[in-house]
């Protein structure tokens, strides 16, 4: 009915719907089907054959037999066997159902079963037996479980080793990025920058105020800080651009913007006193004026006071009305990175490796004790307590962070997505993403740790998406965007072909690569929209916001807190306003668990036909529905429905009726892991048999390196 | 205030029912525990207790069903000192609490306690329960819904192997179960009535729901006398063994004893127990581990107490744990599975009891029928269910909720029902698609468990009801809700034929009914209407209309066509298309 077109280095929705008249399509592949699918530029560095990947742990029954490789890009298992229980209808544009990108490894453990032995497998490291087993734990909280009972020992000893190897890299040039992005942009280098919508939409037909024709500002320019400028309304502020070629920071973008009233000679001066020479640069600003700025320590001790109260009252100058500045000391307030780390490991230990029934009893104790959950809340609570100061106490906010560059990254990105609808878009997520994470220095490379060697990582990007479900999770209609949205974006940080999520600052990026390189953010999702919210209602309209401000009622000497509940209780006890500010509720209660994110490998968490999804594709229909009936309107003639079928747009919704005799079934792949699938995950039990914790007995907690690293 | 005295004219604000009637009103200050003290004026009425801010900057109204109370406490003396010290705090059978305090002179309070005692606990005082004075009129008879010859037959029965025996007709056989019951075609009314000596009450295994295509069944029942001694009763045997045979089935007959073993083999101790394998050689026993009454109780207490007036803030998730609330429910569900699918896979049919078989079994044997039975997932189909296996098969609704009795103590007391329902909220929300009805439906059905508005659920066995005469006497809820249909009905709701819903009993998908366990926090309350739900609407609206104002154009189109050249129209045909294919 459509064709899909080849993948390209964008990010585009790389999920996408496989055709449905696969008859054709589904017999050809067969003949090629042991032969991996590779990327320009990937190249297969090792495979074995005869391998059994491992379904479910009480009975090899349904395990899979093919051939396993292991590429420069991913590791892949190549299998002619079908799906044991169920035909996966739809698929990752980048990897197949049983690839894992070698980036996303988190370790690699073999087992040698007569022996006794495992081993967790670094970098150029010796194997002193042939294995009989490898276990790979991924970041994505996937297990995956491969037996050489019948392959050649010595060429699955090899392919081991050769995973552990790519897998861990010495250096970000060995990243597979680098490979895809010369082959790939060199053939085609052209139709990049020709680009005219950033690749999401089908077919160059545009809808009209369809989040999709524009294009994500990645705030490398001047041009995108002014507009930003300009479209917040934000007077008193100027972009900057005394970091052109990072002379000053290497850490800051080259352009950011600075109260107007500061010149760039004193900002030079001042930058000596900042570690990191990261001055005070500007987010963002409420149409009454309030601006949230964030900002490292001042280190130069006899300097601070100095240097604060100029900075404070260039902020006051540029506020409209001359308000004060509050400053909000992140450090002091929020749990730091480690504290973060320690929690999803915990988290992670809990979703994914204890035996599932072992775990239930003490689900919800042990869910607390991990603090994560906790600690989405104190994120979202304390940049609710910002939105209040910047709306309702007309107060420029100032985020203050030793570095500026991890809890900032959050707080910002989390108090804009609350105040601004634009940001609930999916074209100004992504823009607030680079915004606030890529270009502001969030150390990514670091935080994920994509070279296996950093003491410094920590989920704090995953801690955003999550805090933003959370906000989506209660208002779902306010954002253009679906959690499969937020999911997909998680696990676009462990795939290794886009620039964005692969370095520690702008910098860092330009260094390495005279290239060009892709961007995660440049491309259009726009399948995952969520479909509550319909194009024309969510063009951002800023005069929402403004309507919504009250006349002042703050000069109460009533303390500043209970004033503050007082906001909450008033703001929650009217109906929300879609384009203007949302707020969380953070109690207990609502702070939930993202069933999709953790739980989507667990078979035995699995919904079959049921879970949100269902009512997500009934509504997606309904959507396309009105969209076709709205067209033939406006086109105003009674030709053949056909005809507009075919002009459906076809990247729109998720789900979408085939043509007119499409049965409205409901389609049996759904769940409430959807689109992900558990099955091929290791599965701790044969899905419709009775638990046992056979395989795990050997592995019961998350593997760390030093219980098992003594033991070959 | 100058509305003071006009009396008349305030009561006309208070709404009434059909029936209903002004006892007292007075201005009392209520302390709401949320909003702090609110002054306002109370109505008592024999059927609610109404309060109305008098406030201006307060629109507060408590509008309250005095079923729903539960327990009346005076509080202070009339030398309490401090503000608001002297009055009277209600404690709710709905996980509230009321306080309302008033001035200290003059006995103030008397009048109201008086009357809230009296018509709150009407049993007392030898009064009738409201359901009996309610004159309202719907327009749909909720009594027609459930009609059992009826419901065999949709189940396909009698059938060649299940017959519907009239034994019970005057309740002789068993006081507690329906005069209409199923049992094994071969078995006669005396093997019944010997079979009946040997079930606590007199409660035997009779069908409750048969797969339409295997052929397999649900049979419930209460526990074997066994005793002690261990008594056996060859009639009993030769009655499962019926059971078993009536689909032709080689495997054992499966008996689910929703117990904890330990607390079936206690039972012993007072002449009941379970089927031994000695003396039930084709069964095979297993025990669902699901607490009685008394648990059940002690563990919503407990969720009030985290819930009520405040939420546990500190450790929300490790208190809920303490609660056991959601392990109760788990285990109810995972009950229910195994049922469902023992007797989807036709592997063999299932046999269903606890102690009495009216709490526990009621719970499983619905469960498992909702899991089983798409017609039950309908508004109608689940209100046969209930009136099926609740009312119809004697759980004590009377003595589990203490309609108008003033005994909130009763040791009998227990959220049995409230549990089942919780149970069913568990599946709406895994299946967002799989039931006509919606949330609301299922609080108004909660709402008025409590109310003692409809005859419904008062009573604790149909041989009771049939003396009370509460069919002809009092309104069904059912009344309500089926003429108010478009009110509880899921817009996602996709029907769908024979497929069985296995929800994930597991403690990482269930979850504390919030909008029903929390609904008198203003801080917790969440989004209503759902907002997926209300632009789902709003899309369906748009739709109807787009395809309206299409239609319009089309007409339009063809008149002009036709009227230009002789090519016939085909828009009529096209639009039925367009209508029928979502």
């Amino acid at each position: 009915m459509f064709s899909l077109k080849p993948p390209r280095p964008f990010f585009r929705s790389y999920l996408l719907p496989q055709p449905q008249t696969d008859d054709k399509i589904s017999s050809e592949p067969k003949i090629k089907k042991l032969e991996p699918v590779l990327l320009p530029g990937e190249i297969v560095v090792n495979e074995v054959n005869f391998v059994r990947k491992c379904i479910a742990t009480d009975t090899s029954q349904y395990d899979l037999w093919g051939k396993l490789i292991c590429s420069n890009f991913k590791i892949s298992f190549i299998t002619d066997d079908p799906m044991p229980l169920q035909k996966f209808h739809y698929r990752n544009l980048l990897l197949g159902e049983h690839d894992v990108p070698l980036t996303c490894i988190e370790q690699i453990v073999t087992v040698n079963d007569h022996k006794r032995k495992q081993k967790v497998l670094g970098p150029n490291q010796k194997l002193k037996f042939n294995p009989t087993e490898l276990i790979i734990y991924c970041k994505d909280f996937r297990i995956v479980r491969f037996r050489f009972d019948e392959s050649g020992p010595e060429s699955a000893k090899k392919v081991c080793l050769a995973i552990a190897h790519y897998s861990q890299p010495t250096d970000l040039q060995l990243l597979f990025a680098f490979e895809y992005v010369g082959k790939k942009y060199h053939n085609s280098a052209n139709k990049i920058n020709g680009l005219p919508s950033g690749g999401g939409g089908g077919g160059g037909r545009s809808i009209a105020g369809s989040g999709s024709s524009q294009k994500t500002p990645l705030f490398e320019t001047y041009s995108d800080w002014d507009r930003e400028i300009k479209r917040t309304g934000a007077s008193g502020w100027r972009v900057c651009s005394i970091n052109e070629g990072y002379m000053i920071s290497t850490c800051l973008p080259e352009y950011f913007v600075v109260p107007s009233s500061l010149a760039d000679q004193d900002l030079k001066i001042f930058s000596h006193s900042f570690v990191g020479r990261r001055m005070p640069f500007w987010c963002w600003s409420h149409p009454n004026g309030s601006a949230l700025v964030r900002m490292a320590l001042i280190k130069d001790m006899l300097q601070q006071r100095k240097i604060d109260q100029r900075i404070c009252n260039a902020i006051t100058k540029s506020h409209p009305q001359r308000s004060d500045v509050y400053k909000s000391d992140l450090d002091k307030t929020l749990p730091n990175i480690q504290e973060i780390q320690a929690a999803f490991v915990k988290l992670k230990q809990l979703c994914v490796n204890e035996p599932f029934e072992e775990t239930e009893e003490k689900w919800l104790s042990s869910l607390e004790s991990t603090r994560w959950l906790e600690y989405v809340r104190a994120f979202l609570k304390h940049s609710a307590e910002l939105v209040y100061m910047l709306e309702s106490k007309h107060l420029s906010v100032v985020l203050q962070e030793e570095e500026g560059r991890d809890l900032s990254c959050l707080v910002a990105s989390l108090v804009q997505v609350m105040m601004d609808p634009y940001f609930r878009t999916i074209t100004g997520f992504q823009s607030l993403v680079q915004k606030e994470w890529v270009m502001a220095g969030y150390q990514f490379l670091d935080r994920c740790n994509h070279l296996k060697r950093s003491e410094k990582e920590s989920p704090l990007f995953l801690l955003f998406l999550d805090a933003t479900w959370q906000l989506l999770e209660q208002h779902p209609a306010a954002f253009e965007f679906s959690e499969t949205y937020l999911a997909v974006l998680y696990d676009s940080t462990w795939i290794p072909l886009f620039g964005t999520f692969l370095f520690n600052c702008p910098h860092q990026r330009v260094k390495q690569s005279t290239k060009s390189y892709s961007s995660t953010l440049r491309g259009m999702p726009s399948s995952l929209k969520n479909g509550v919210i319909s194009d024309q209602e969510l063009l951002p309209r800023r005069n929402s916001l403004i309507l919504k401000l009250k006349p002042d009622l703050l000069q109460h000497t009533d303390s500043q807190h209970n004033e503050m509940e007082q906001y909450f209780q008033e703001w929650f006890s009217k109906p929300v306003d879609l384009h203007g500010i949302i707020l969380p509720r953070v109690s207990g209660t609502h702070i939930k668990l993202w069933k999709l994110c953790y739980f989507r490998w667990v078979p035995e968490a699995q919904i079959s036909l049921g879970g949100s999804i269902m009512a997500f594709h009934k509504l997606s229909l309904l959507a396309d529905e009105v969209d076709m009936l709205s067209r033939m309107l406006r086109q105003q003639r009674g030709g053949p429905l056909e005809a507009c079928y075919a002009e459906l747009d076809q990247s729109r919704m998720y789900f979408r009726a085939r043509g007119p005799h499409d049965a409205s079934a409901t389609p049996d792949f759904l769940s409430s892991s959807f689109p992900f699938s558990p099955v091929g995950n290791l599965c701790r039990r044969s899905i419709l048999g009775t638990p046992l914790s056979k395989f795990l007995s050997g592995a019961k907690i998350w593997l760390s390196t030093e219980t098992l690293a003594n033991e070959d | 205030m100058s509305r003071e005295g006009g009396n008349q004219d305030l009561s006309e604000t208070v709404p009434r029912l059909p029936g209903e009637m002004l006892i007292t009103d007075k201005e009392v200050i209520y302390i709401c525990p949320f909003n702090g003290p609110i002054k306002g004026r109370v109505y008592i009425t024999n059927y609610r207790l109404y309060l109305r801010s008098l406030e201006t900057d307060s629109a507060l109204i408590l509008d309250v069903p005095l079923g729903v109370i539960s327990r009346i406490e005076k509080m202070g003396g009339a030398s309490s000192r401090g503000e608001n010290a002297y009055g009277l705090d209600i404690t709710c059978k709905d996980l509230r609490n009321l306080r309302f305090a008033l001035k200290q002179e003059g006995h103030s309070r008397r009048d109201m306690f008086e009357s809230l005692m009296k018509y709150a606990f009407p049993l007392a005082h030898s009064l009738p329960l409201f359901a009996f004075l309610n004159e309202e009129k719907f327009n749909v008879d909720g009594w027609a819904v459930y009609n059992p010859v009826e419901e065999y037959r949709r189940q396909g029965l009698p059938n060649h192997h299940w017959r519907i025996t009239f034994i019970n007709k005057c309740y002789e056989l068993c006081d507690t179960y329906p005069a209409l019951l199923v049992v094994p075609y071969r078995t006669s009314d005396d093997d019944l009535r010997r079979v009946a000596t040997f079930r606590s009450r007199n409660r035997i295994p009779v069908l409750s729901w048969i797969h339409p295509e295997n052929k397999t069944v649900i049979v419930r029942c209460s526990q074997p006398l066994v005793g002690m001694s261990g008594k056996r009763n060859k009639d009993d045997e030769k009655y499962l063994d019926a059971i078993r045979e009536t689909n032709r089935q080689i495997s054992k007959l499966t008996i689910y004893d929703a117990r904890p073993s330990v607390n079936a083999v206690a039972n012993k101790a007072t002449g009941g127990g379970y089927e031994s394998d000695d003396a039930y050689h084709n069964a095979e026993l297993s025990f669902l581990d699901i607490h009685n009454i008394h648990v059940m109780r002690e563990s919503l207490k407990k969720v009030k107490d985290i819930v009520y007036p405040n939420v546990e803030e500190s450790h929300w998730l490790s208190s809920l744990e303490s609660t056991h609330w959601l392990e109760h429910i788990k285990l109810v569900l995972t009950g229910a599975i195994q049922v469902a699918d023992k007797v989807s896979s036709g592997k063999s049919s299932v046999l269903v009891h606890c102690s009495d078989g009216w709490d526990r079994t009621s719970q499983l044997t619905s469960l498992a029928m909702l899991m089983l039975d798409s017609f039950y997932r309908t508004i109608e189909g689940f209100e046969i269910l209930v009136q099926k296996e609740w009312i119809s098969f004697g759980h004590k609704f009377a003595s589990r909720i203490g309609h108008g009795d003033k005994n909130h103590a009763d040791a009998d007391r227990s959220p049995i029902f409230l549990q089942f329902i919780d149970c069913v909220w568990q599946m709406l929300k895994q299946f967002p698609t799989a039931f006509e009805f919606n949330e609301r439906f299922l609080v108004t059905i909660l709402d008025h468990l409590y109310s003692c508005r409809f005859g419904t659920f008062l009573f604790n066995c149909e041989s009771a009801r049939e003396r009370q005469k509460v069919m002809e006497r009092t309104v069904s809820l059912w009344s309500l809700t089926n003429s108010n249909k478009e009110k509880f009905k899921n817009p996602f709701y996709t029907k769908e034929i024979n497929r069985v819903l296995y929800p994930v009993a597991s403690m990482r998908h269930l979850e504390l009914w919030v909008n029903y366990y929390i609904r008198w926090n203003p801080r917790i309350k969440q989004q209503q209407p759902n907002p997926v739900e209300q632009r789902y609407m709003e899309l369906l609206a748009l739709r109807d209309d787009y395809i309206k104002r299409l239609e319009d154009l089309q007409l339009a189109n063809s008149a002009k066509l036709s009227a230009a050249s002789s090519s016939p129209p085909n828009s009529s045909q096209m639009m039925s298309h367009l209508q029928t294919q979502f």
